[in-house]
């Protein structure tokens, strides 16, 4: 009996030796040596990351995520898959600190508390959170809030933000956009609120998109940027890099272009700010 | 923590997260609103099972039909899906007064209340309606024999027997209504499994917050079934049912 003890603890021993110089293995080597590069993503945030009519998984945090894939094939020398998988506002971070995904590139806002737990690419998109209501709603912001219904979802700044800014408003809140959207549809909620730019994806793929409005200044400020797990300098670097090349070489202004230009779906302008702040993300070579 | 960096975990502990900056506040409202949408749906599906379990062992094949179409329908479809449709279906069938009604005074709640009762309702039918047919039909025609009529037979002998009978079935029902509560989250219900979540997604340190969580719900759901054995055990008849071998209190 007591050898069966004495073995179990030394074979328990060389395991936790051997794992946890295992455990602690860098996202390039672990792309390496699997062969797969995972990404977590939206299904149902346009145009970022979404599902749309012809039944793709496309957006334009996708095509920004190809880009990193580039340069990820181009650092180890070899083919890398390319594979999706869906995380929410909610999933995010246990997915990337459980190794589930290895970079999540979709609508996650860098902030201070989040970088606590993941690290953050160079910003690849600015937006702030605003306001989605039916045409006729007296809801011009977050100055008419107090006593109404506020849809948001779980894990989100917005939520964050009015939670602790409009206590007055009753909050509720749900797992998902589709849900968001549908009470805010059937009126269960007076408003739904999110970042800017992902209303007015909702708006333009509703069906009948002159029913809706986004209202109000933006409320928060979002500063989009891909997360990656934390202590990990030589996997960020090829991510910037990526960007970085993306943002010298103009292929970032034609992935633009696609999914926010004038013939796009949602039409939304970078503004000279944003794209002076974009440009001067770019370190020298 | 030593032990866990020996095997290789890469994590910074910090139980404090569950009582600091409001949290333990919302694991309280959380507790609070899983009991209560527990014990008004518990109440409901009790009202509906007893029912419907009752109706489907009567002579009269009208009310027999009804109650197993009840039955069928309801417990077939998984509750989740049944949420969704009575928090975005059935309000839209409602006219426009009733549902702007409903908008203002908590329909997630309402919503999470009609789904369970309705779905457990039609379990726990099943459940009191084996309790009620396993009564051997000797056991009446004794009875009616020693001079008790019909209904005297149902009140002093049947009825009491089938509700000993169903003291277990009906427990675990019970169970199973308080951990389903959980999935009233998914229509935007602020119940402790959304607290937990809550903690998490606020802090980051999912361990602690689901720590937290399940063992809540473990209390939660050994104190009913701590109850209930005691019920069980204070309300037998002895010499009732077999037990192999003596019973050790």
């Amino acid at each position: 009996m007591r050898r069966a003890v004495y073995f179990t603890m030394a074979a328990a021993v060389i395991l936790g030796l051997a794992t946890s110089a295992w455990a602690a293995e860098t996202t390039l080597e672990k792309i390496s040596r699997t062969g797969v590069f995972t990404v977590g993503t939206r299904t149902a945030s346009p145009p970022f990351g979404y599902i749309n009519k012809q039944n793709e998984w496309v957006g334009f945090s996708i095509d920004l995520a190809q880009l990193v894939h580039k340069n990820i094939e181009k650092k180890l020398g070899k083919t890398i898959k390319f594979e999706l998988k869906e995380s929410k506002p909610d999933t995010r971070i246990p997915l990337l600190t459980s190794m589930a995904v290895d970079m999540i590139a979709g609508t996650m806002t860098d902030t201070r508390p989040r970088r606590d737990s993941v690290e953050f690419s160079l910003t690849f998109f600015v937006t702030g959170a605003q306001f989605l209501v039916k045409e006729g709603s007296p809801i011009r912001g977050i100055q008419d809030l107090a006593g109404k219904r506020v849809g948001s979802q779980q894990g989100s700044t917005n939520e964050r933000a009015i939670r602790e800014r409009v206590p007055q408003a009753q909050l509720v809140v749900f797992p998902d956009q589709p849900a968001g959207f549908t009470a805010l549809v059937q009126g269960r909620v007076d408003t739904y609120t999110n970042d800017g730019i992902q209303l007015w994806g909702l708006k333009y793929k509703a069906p009948n998109p002159n029913e809706w409005k986004i209202v109000g200044d933006f409320y928060t400020y979002e500063p989009y940027g891909m997360a990656m797990r934390k202590n990990d300098s030589d996997f960020r670097a090829v991510v910037n890099n990526a960007l970085m090349e993306a943002l010298e070489n103009g292929e970032y202004f034609k992935i633009y272009e696609k999914w926010f230009g004038a013939k796009s779906e949602t039409p939304y302008p970078l503004s000279d700010n944003a794209k002076n702040f974009l440009m001067m993300q770019v370190v020298p070579k | 923590m030593p032990i866990f960096s020996f095997l290789g975990m890469q994590y910074d502990f910090q139980w404090s997260v569950l009582w600091t900056g409001g949290h333990g506040e919302w694991l309280l409202q959380g507790i609070w609103t899983t009991l209560r949408l527990s014990a008004l749906s518990w109440i409901i599906a009790c009202a509906l099972g007893i029912l419907s379990g009752a109706l489907r062992t009567v002579p009269f094949r009208p009310l027999r039909i009804a109650a197993s179409a009840y039955v069928e329908f309801f417990r077939n479809v998984p509750l989740l899906v049944w949420l969704f449709v009575w928090y975005f279906g059935v309000p839209q069938a409602l006219p426009r007064a009733a549902q702007d009604w409903l908008n203002t005074h908590g329909p997630e709640f309402w919503s999470a209340v009609a789904g369970l009762s309705v779905y457990h309702g039609a379990r726990m039918s099943e459940v009191i309606r084996a309790g009620i047919q396993s009564i051997p039909k000797t056991l009446l025609e004794a009875s009616v024999a020693t001079g008790l009529s019909v209904a005297q037979a149902y009140r002093l002998i049947i009825i009491p027997i089938a509700l000993r009978l169903i003291v277990p079935p009906i427990t675990n029902e019970s169970l199973n209504l308080l951990k389903n509560s959980s999935l009233a989250m998914t229509i935007g219900v602020a119940e402790l499994t959304f607290m937990t979540r809550q903690i998490e997604t606020y802090t980051a340190k999912a361990f602690e917050a689901l720590t937290a969580g399940t063992l809540i719900y473990l209390v939660l759901c050994l104190t009913i079934a701590l109850t209930m054995a005691q019920v069980e055990h204070r309300f037998r008849i002895p010499g009732l049912i077999v037990r192999v071998g003596r019973a050790e209190h």
